[in-house]
């Protein structure tokens, strides 16, 4: 058990982190993982019948067979565009209804700067991280909060494609703000989810695939990280979860005496 | 299978716009727009060798219609009996179409967000009537039929006396619909009413020559990106914990 | 002429053919009965009143509502076609800005302000105030101001009620002197619709008509089939109308100076022995006098005084006369222009006489009657005074059948001579516009002590009226039938509703029945309802109602050529002589001129413009400003302008100028027309725009309204038709 909380991550004997691997502590709230994975599905829905709607060739993504296929598995092209509708107003809704019950604490100052605010340590993380890959360092990487600087390029990319795409997708429905609007909500509307898109790669390869970050993928399903991993990828969150159970067992110890003191005092 | 055409006789046509009120009132076109439309060249020459001429145009059911192939969800295309049809329940009202029209022959409803333009009042034939259009044209101006039909009025007018297509060198994708009349105001018509050029919107422009580029770009140094890395964890193995 | 070969081929191969072909859809029906798509319609066969040629119109109803309308392909003379304006009876049927309910007046006249009232309240009172200015001026008190033939019913309403005063504009604003002239040369009036035979004709000649412009649904089509079949076209006009764009020979004529050309052209076909000497030996007199009459009217002679050149004189009339009798030499329309208006209707009658084309296939045809039942009224009150319009008395042609006199009875309401106006119904006139001097009559309306305004819009006279009552729409209402005999074949043609009327308004005849009721005149209607009415009138034809009211015109054979006629179908020439009358016998009677002279106008000063003025075929004048679709095709009346006259005072197309009159009178901004397709001393403007009534939120003060500048008129003293060409323009370019 570590009493005193180091400044920066040092190394461990085999039994720290043994015991550390051991015990789990939580990294992410329920609401955000149900909210991850509806994500996900949607994006794959929204993917799949989005790529298969658009078939003028200045600007088609998928071949001729897949447009085919798309469009007979929903029995026309009409289909395909109401179901691609229907599911992104669903999305909406969901994510209004996050923003409606949670924008205070979703848009705290310290919340977003955890999730996409880039200190110099991330910065140094992303030079050194693309070296390391390179084979052109050896230098380990700096410490790193809740999320990995990576996670946040990802999460602000992502923080400002959303609104992008509900947005464009909305006019094009509705057909608000006129011809001129719909036709460069189209174009900002493929663009937000290309880009996304490209992100998606590393971020589906980083949960899914690399070995490393396998422990991250599982706190997407069960909210809770171990503490080594937390100790080696995000020590200045794991300082933070430290520095508050210390904290608490402090508040606990000065209760029980007072409790104590209490007791024996009569 | 037929081939609609239409020919419009300029000798006969008065100008009194019946048609496009009729068209209106048939179709629900909002006022400020026009599925079809009376032009007039004006009063040219001078006084007294003068000469006028009205003109009527509509979508033309092209031959090779250039308002097809930019439709991002594929909401227009051709009958085989010609003519180019729009499916509502597709279109996103995004505005190529009528930017790719040399003929402006399209428009945007405000008021359904739709594309929408003359389509031989397709629903009509199929209910054996004329379009809207020819039906009430006092004049008998427009005449309407199957363009392969050696006994039809159009054949006739069209191959053999010469109802003309107007079109320019550098657009002729075809029109099917044709004038007939004095080569005086023909001419005059041609030179007033000539197709412009087929456009691209803006919005579609940025996308071939900038976000398209981008998009891919991004996507396809990911992607590498990826690989690179994929192999990267290969070489080294993996790194769960460190001794 | 390859063109004109061919088309007639194709034409040949159109007409023959309604199913142009196998694949192709077939003209013959309008509609399949029943449905359209997949919504169940109701075929409503009724007439149109976007205009006065009521043509046949069905309308598409479902639940109700009115889908569309278009042609009645069983209408004998319009055949299933329809114009823009008739196409536009929807967008009037909605028109927001329609009156919805009886209101009177509480504010000044001319503010605008009303207030609601029942159709009780407001019939007692219109029906009050009527009984009150009988009690004290005499049932000729009262005028009425009526417009179209389902004002018939108003019309019986304010005979029965005493009064004989009653005038319509298109009397002495329009056709008056036309009517005249023709009965007095042929024994009938020329009528509406104008027995013209233009799909017939080889030689198509139009005196300041402008056909295509003036668009009346079968004119347009008997037009342009005429010229396909390869009619030769002559249009006298100083403007480069559409008829003029298809014209053989375009004759600007300097204005005022037709019947000099008229003249002309006689004295060419009788020197020259071109006339129809078998048909004149047969059916005319006065052929000597009117020989010698001409010779002084040498094509030369003309030449000078309408700056056509006397060789195109000539070759013009060789073509006449090379196409003789199958000239249609059209009567006009509106041809109020100098004071001097019957005297040229002789002129192109005697014409008409002298190319035998009066009762000829290709000129004008003769009208066949149909019986119609008489329902039996009680004798109209006579009344001790005469007419205040002078109807009869200054004005000794212009019968007592004919509509009256409207600026006779404003004079009247003016001057109180020979006895007070005090009171005005006006049914369905635009006073304003119709009428000129308007000046006079906003005056004359200030010694009215009650005035009643019948109409559908809102239109500027309505804020005069003490009373206002909103009259539904043709397609909500049953009007009497059209009884037309100036057709090929003779038909008559119902106006049925296809809808209920919207808001509070009410039929014509519904309004004319209950101020009956309240003013003890039921005995005058004693129909229970239209279409009672209908069955009395039709009783004679022997016709099924059911199929009349289903196919909305039933035609009868016809006897339009003198060929086709026997001694039993009464004189071809109902005149005094029963002969085609080259010398007018009435009017020698009455020591007028009883041929034709040419008189000439006064020019228009140096520095100013004639002020002329036609139609649009996209408007009924100010009928239709009000009409979204319409106006969204037409919003204003650009002033026509030549261009080089434009250049010379460094005008451009498109800017705004303002006409200013002879009297000082200004018009509103208007936008210019530059254009080298009208003489240069002559402007040009559509008429009926310029509304004033701001209750009319689409037509208020779109364009301008040319009637405002006719502050002079030249009275016509044989018919007291009021010439209006006489108004002459500066144009000041409007700055800013």
């Amino acid at each position: 058990m570590i009493e005193t909380i180091p400044d920066k991550p040092l190394p461990l004997t085999v039994e720290q982190a043994e015991t550390m691997a051991n015990r789990m502590i939580k990294k992410h709230h329920v609401a955000i993982v149900l909210l991850h994975w509806f994500n996900a599905l949607t994006w794959l829905l929204e993917l799949v019948t989005g790529v298969g709607l658009i078939v003028a060739p200045a600007l088609k993504i998928a071949p001729e067979w897949y447009l085919a296929v798309v469009g007979g598995v929903f029995d026309g092209r009409a289909n395909v565009l109401r179901f691609h509708i229907a599911v992104g107003m669903v999305w909406i809704v969901v994510f209004a209804v996050y923003g409606i019950f949670g924008w205070r604490h979703y848009l705290k100052a310290e919340v977003l700067r955890n999730e996409i605010g880039l200190d110099k340590d991330d910065i140094d993380w992303l030079r050194l991280r693309i070296l390391l890959i390179l084979g052109r360092t050896k230098k380990s990487l700096p410490p790193q909060g809740s999320y990995n600087a990576g996670q946040k390029m990802y999460a602000l990319l992502v923080y400002a494609a959303i609104p992008v795409i509900m947005l464009t997708g909305l006019i094009m429905t509705f057909h608000w703000f006129g011809t001129f609007v719909v036709g460069w909500a189209m174009v900002l509307h493929f663009t937000a989810v290309g880009m996304v898109v490209s992100g998606l790669m590393v971020h589906v390869y980083m949960g899914a695939v690399f070995p490393e970050e396998k422990p991250a993928f599982y706190s997407m399903i069960t909210g809770m990280v171990n503490e080594l991993y937390a100790y080696r990828h995000h020590f200045k969150w794991w300082r933070e979860v430290k520095q508050n159970e210390l904290a608490w067992k402090e508040q606990l110890r000065a209760h029980e005496s007072e409790l104590v003191a209490k007791q024996c005092g009569n | 299978m037929a081939r609609y055409a239409m020919v419009i006789d300029q000798e006969r046509c008065v100008g009194c716009h019946s048609c496009a009120v009729a068209c209106r009132s048939e179709w629900d076109v909002p006022v400020g727009f026009a599925r079809t439309r009376v032009q007039q060249t004006g009063v040219q020459g001078t006084m007294p060798e003068c000469s006028a001429v009205f003109h009527v145009a509509q979508c033309n059911q092209c031959e090779r219609p250039s308002c097809i192939p930019v439709c991002p969800t594929g909401a227009t295309w051709q009958e085989p009996n010609g003519i180019v049809r729009i499916n509502k329940e597709l279109c996103i009202g995004c505005g190529s179409c009528v930017a790719a029209c040399p003929y402006g022959a399209r428009y945007i409803n405000a008021d359904k967000g739709k594309a929408d333009k003359c389509d031989f009042c397709s629903d009509r034939l199929t209910q054996g009537l004329e379009p809207a259009c020819v039906a009430t044209c006092p004049g008998k101006a427009k005449i309407f039929g199957d363009l392969e039909d050696p006994k039809s009025n159009v054949f006739n007018l069209v191959y053999r006396e010469g109802a003309r297509r107007i079109e320019t060198a550098q657009t002729a994708i075809g029109p099917n619909v044709f004038y007939a009349g004095k080569e005086e105001h023909l001419k005059m018509a041609s030179i007033a009413f000539p197709p412009g050029r087929s456009r691209t919107i803006a919005a579609v422009s940025v996308w071939g020559a900038v976000a398209k580029k981008l998009v891919m770009l991004a996507v396809g140094a990911t992607f590498l990106g990826q690989a690179v890395a994929f192999f990267h964890q290969l070489r080294t193995g993996e790194h769960q914990f460190e001794e | 002429m390859k063109n004109s070969i061919s088309r007639r081929t194709f034409l040949k191969a159109a007409t023959g053919a309604a199913a142009i072909s196998a694949a192709a859809p077939v003209a013959a029906e309008v509609h399949p009965p029943g449905w359209r798509g997949s919504t169940r319609v109701q075929q409503i066969a009724t007439n149109c009143e976007m205009c006065i040629w009521r043509c046949g119109v069905m309308a598409e109803v479902a639940d109700g509502k009115l889908l569309k309308l278009q042609g009645n392909a069983h209408h004998p003379l319009t055949k299933g076609k329809l114009c823009a304006r008739g196409n536009a009876g929807v967008a009037l049927l909605n028109d927001p800005d329609r009156l919805k309910y009886p209101q009177i007046r509480t504010g000044e006249r001319g503010e605008g302000k009303f207030k609601r009232v029942s159709w009780d309240e407001a019939l007692d009172f219109f029906a009050n105030k009527l009984q009150d200015i009988k009690k004290k001026y005499g049932p000729e008190g009262v005028a009425l101001f009526p417009h179209g033939v389902h004002s018939g019913f108003f019309s019986t309403l304010m005979k029965a009620y005493g009064t004989p005063n009653s005038a319509e504009p298109a009397y002495a604003q329009c056709k008056g002197p036309r009517d005249v002239a023709y009965l007095l040369t042929f024994g009938r009036p020329v009528n509406s619709p104008e027995p013209v035979d233009l799909e017939e004709s080889k030689c198509i000649v139009l005196i300041g008509s402008h056909i295509g412009e003036n668009v009346f649904t079968s004119q347009v089509a008997a037009f342009s089939d005429g010229l396909a079949k390869g009619a030769k076209l002559i249009v006298v006009d100083p403007r480069f109308s559409t008829a003029a764009s298809k014209a053989h020979y375009w004759l600007p004529i300097k204005p005022g100076t037709d019947t000099a050309l008229l003249l002309a052209w006689m004295n060419v076909i009788i020197t020259e022995k071109l006339y129809d000497k078998e048909y004149l030996d047969q059916y005319a007199i006065g052929f000597k006098e009117l020989e010698a009459h001409v010779q002084q009217y040498t094509p030369e002679w003309a030449e000078s005084i309408t700056e056509i050149p006397a060789a195109k004189i000539r070759e013009t009339a060789h073509l006449m006369a090379d196409c003789r009798p199958a000239v249609a030499l059209h009567p006009g329309r509106h041809v109020t222009w100098y004071g001097n208006d019957t005297q040229r209707g002789r002129a192109m009658a005697i014409l008409t006489a002298l190319l035998g084309a009066y009762g000829r296939k290709g000129g004008i045809f003769l009208p066949t009657k149909i019986p119609q039942g008489k329902i039996p009224l009680p004798p109209m009150p006579e009344s001790e005074r005469s007419r205040a319009d002078r109807v009869g008395s200054v004005y000794p042609l212009a019968s007592e059948e004919a509509q009256g006199l409207t600026q006779g009875l404003i004079e009247t309401t003016l001057t109180g001579n020979p006895y007070p106006i005090k009171a005005w119904v006006v049914y369905g006139q635009n006073i304003f516009e119709s009428i000129p001097l308007p000046q006079k009559t906003h005056q004359a309306i200030k010694n009215l002590e009650f005035m009643a305004v019948v109409d559908v819009l809102p239109m500027e006279q309505t804020r005069y009226a003490d009373i206002v009552l909103p009259e539904a729409t043709y397609l909500e209402r049953y009007d009497p039938p059209a009884v037309v005999t100036t057709a090929k074949r003779p038909f008559i043609s119902v106006r049925q509703p296809a809808v209920a009327p919207m808001y509070e308004s009410k039929p014509g005849w519904w309004i004319a029945k209950q101020m009956a009721k309240r003013l003890k005149l039921e005995d005058y209607f004693p129909w229970t309802d239209p279409q009672d009415h209908l069955r009395r009138l039709i009783a004679p034809m022997k016709l099924s109602e059911t199929e009349l009211m289903s196919l909305g015109a039933v035609a009868f054979d016809g006897k339009p050529y003198i060929e086709d006629r026997t001694e039993n179908d009464g004189p071809l020439f109902p005149t005094q002589s029963g002969k085609i009358e080259l010398l007018s016998s009435v009017l020698k009677d009455l020591n007028l001129d009883a041929l034709p002279k040419y008189e000439a106008v006064e020019p228009p000063p140096a520095g100013m413009f004639r002020f002329i003025y036609g139609r649009a075929p996209v408007h009924s004048f100010s009928r239709s400003e009000n009409n979204a679709w319409l106006d969204d095709i037409m919003p204003e009346n650009p002033v026509w302008l030549n261009s080089e006259v434009a250049a010379q005072l460094g005008m451009h197309d498109g800017q705004k100028v303002v006409l200013e009159n002879q009297d000082g009178v200004k018009s509103s901004v208007i936008t210019l027309k530059t254009t080298p397709g009208i003489r240069k001393d002559v402007v040009f403007g559509v008429h009926g725009f310029g509304a004033q009534s701001s209750s009319l939120k689409k037509a208020f003060q779109h364009g301008f309204s040319d009637n405002a500048l006719m502050s002079r008129i030249a009275v016509d003293p044989l018919t007291g038709g009021t010439g209006m060409r006489v108004n002459f323009v500066r144009i000041h370019a409007e700055k800013g």
